[in-house]
C-alpha cells in the first residue's frame, strides 16, 4: 500500500525530513506543509536532500504556505487544500510526522 | 468517501488552522467526515476559553461552528483533557474544579473513538505536532 | 477484517507525554483486539534504553507499561536500527523485545499497514 507523507516542520534543526526521506517507499509521496516548504529553498541543504532522493513527480507542496514564506519553488507540485484531499485519496493512506 | 481526522494541537498552533481548511474541504468535495477527534494539545482546540486576539482568527471559535454547522461528531480525549485542564461540566464537578470550558457540541471520551473512527473510515489524516 | 494500524513514537521518553500517549494508543487498540504495530524511531528508541530512573525526574515507570503491550496483545514491536546506532544504542541492550529493522524494511512495514499515526 503506498502513503503520503505529510511534513509540516521546518527541515534545519529537526529530524523528520531526513528520516522520512530514509523511510520513504518507491511508490510514496511526500507533501510539505507549514515551515516544512522551506525545504524548497534552492542553496540549501534540505533543497539538495530532495534533489537526491529523485522524487519527481510525488513531491507537493501545500500552495499557501510557499506564497506565505515567498519561497521560490521548482521542484515541488503546489497544491490547495482540495489537491490535498485527493492526494488523500490517490494514495492509500496517510502519515503525518506529527 | 469518509474521513477520520484527528487534530493533536492547540488553536493557535498552524496545524490546527490547517486541520480545519482540510476538514472544510473534505466536506466540499462531496466526503464525509466520519469523526473528528482531538488527542494531546488538541484538546485545547475544544476550549471555550480561548480569547484570540482581535485582529487574529479566531481559530477555536472556527472549530465550534463548523462542527455545530454541519452537526459532526466530535470527540476530545477525556485522559488527555483532564491532564491539560479542559473540563466540562460532570469533570469540572468530579475533581472539584472551579471552571467549565468545554462545550457542546465536544463530547469527551475515551481514544477507543479513536479507532473505531479509524476502523469505520477510508482515510485516517492527523494534523499536530507544533 | 479490521483495518491494522502502525503506531510510530519519536519522542523521548522524558519529553512531556508524548510518549506515554503514543502507547496509550496502543494499549487502547490492543483491548479492543486490533492489529496493530509500534515502530520505536528517531527519538523514540530512547524509550527502549535498559536501567532508566523515572523517579529520579518525578515520572511514572514508561518501560513497564511498554512490557504489558504483548498483553494487551501488541506483539509487532520495531525499532529503526539507525535511530538506534545513531544514538550509541546496541540493539541487544534494549529493555523490551522489538525486531530492528533497516530502512528498506521500515518502508515495506509501513506499506504493510492500513494506516499509520506518527507521533
Amino acid at each position: 500500500m503506498t502513503t503520503l507523507h505529510v511534513i509540516a516542520h521546518s527541515p534545519f534543526g529537526d529530524e523528520r525530513l531526513a528520516s522520512c526521506l530514509r523511510l520513504l517507499g518507491t511508490d510514496d509521496a511526500l507533501l510539505l506543509c507549514g515551515d516544512a516548504v522551506y525545504a524548497l529553498r534552492s542553496g540549501s541543504e534540505p533543497h539538495r536532500q530532495l534533489q537526491a532522493a529523485g522524487l519527481a513527480q510525488r513531491l507537493f507542496a501545500l500552495e499557501e504556505d510557499v506564497q506565505a514564506r515567498a519561497v521560490g519553488n521548482e521542484l515541488a507540485k503546489a497544491v490547495d487544500y482540495g489537491g490535498f484531499v485527493e492526494l488523500s485519496l490517490h494514495y492509500d493512506k496517510v502519515n503525518s510526522w506529527l | 468517501m469518509k474521513f477520520a481526522i484527528a487534530v493533536f494541537s492547540p488553536a493557535h498552533a498552524p496545524s490546527s488552522r490547517r486541520a480545519l481548511r482540510y476538514a472544510e474541504a473534505v466536506l466540499a468535495g462531496g466526503h464525509e467526515i466520519a469523526r473528528l477527534f482531538f488527542y494531546q494539545d488538541g484538546v485545547h482546540s475544544a476550549s471555550a476559553n480561548v480569547v484570540a486576539p482581535q485582529d487574529e482568527l479566531d481559530v477555536a471559535g472556527q472549530w465550534r461552528a463548523f462542527i455545530e454547522a454541519n452537526q459532526l461528531d466530535a470527540v476530545v480525549c477525556i485522559a488527555a483533557a483532564l491532564r491539560r485542564g479542559v473540563l466540562d461540566e460532570a469533570e469540572a464537578n468530579r475533581y472539584q474544579r472551579p471552571a467549565v470550558n468545554l462545550p457542546k457540541p465536544w463530547e469527551l471520551s475515551g481514544l477507543g473513538q479513536l479507532h473505531e473512527a479509524a476502523q469505520v473510515a477510508d482515510r485516517l489524516v492527523c494534523f499536530g505536532g507544533d | 477484517m479490521a483495518k491494522s494500524l502502525l503506531i510510530i513514537s519519536r519522542q523521548a521518553p522524558w519529553n512531556g507525554p508524548s510518549a506515554r500517549e503514543a502507547l496509550d494508543i496502543a494499549l487502547a487498540g490492543g483491548a479492543f483486539d486490533l492489529p496493530l504495530g509500534m515502530l520505536f524511531l528517531d527519538d523514540g528508541v530512547f524509550q527502549l534504553a535498559a536501567d532508566q530512573q523515572p523517579t529520579a525526574v518525578q515520572q511514572k515507570n514508561l518501560a513497564a507499561n511498554l512490557q504489558a503491550l504483548p498483553m494487551f496483545g501488541v506483539e509487532d514491536l520495531f525499532a529503526c536500527s539507525h535511530s538506534l546506532a545513531r544514538r550509541g544504542l546496541a540493539a541487544d541492550t534494549l529493555a523490551l523485545p522489538v525486531q530492528v529493522l533497516d530502512d528498506a524494511a521500515l518502508a515495506a512495514l509501513i506499506a504493510r499497514f492500513d494506516q499509520v499515526v506518527t507521533l
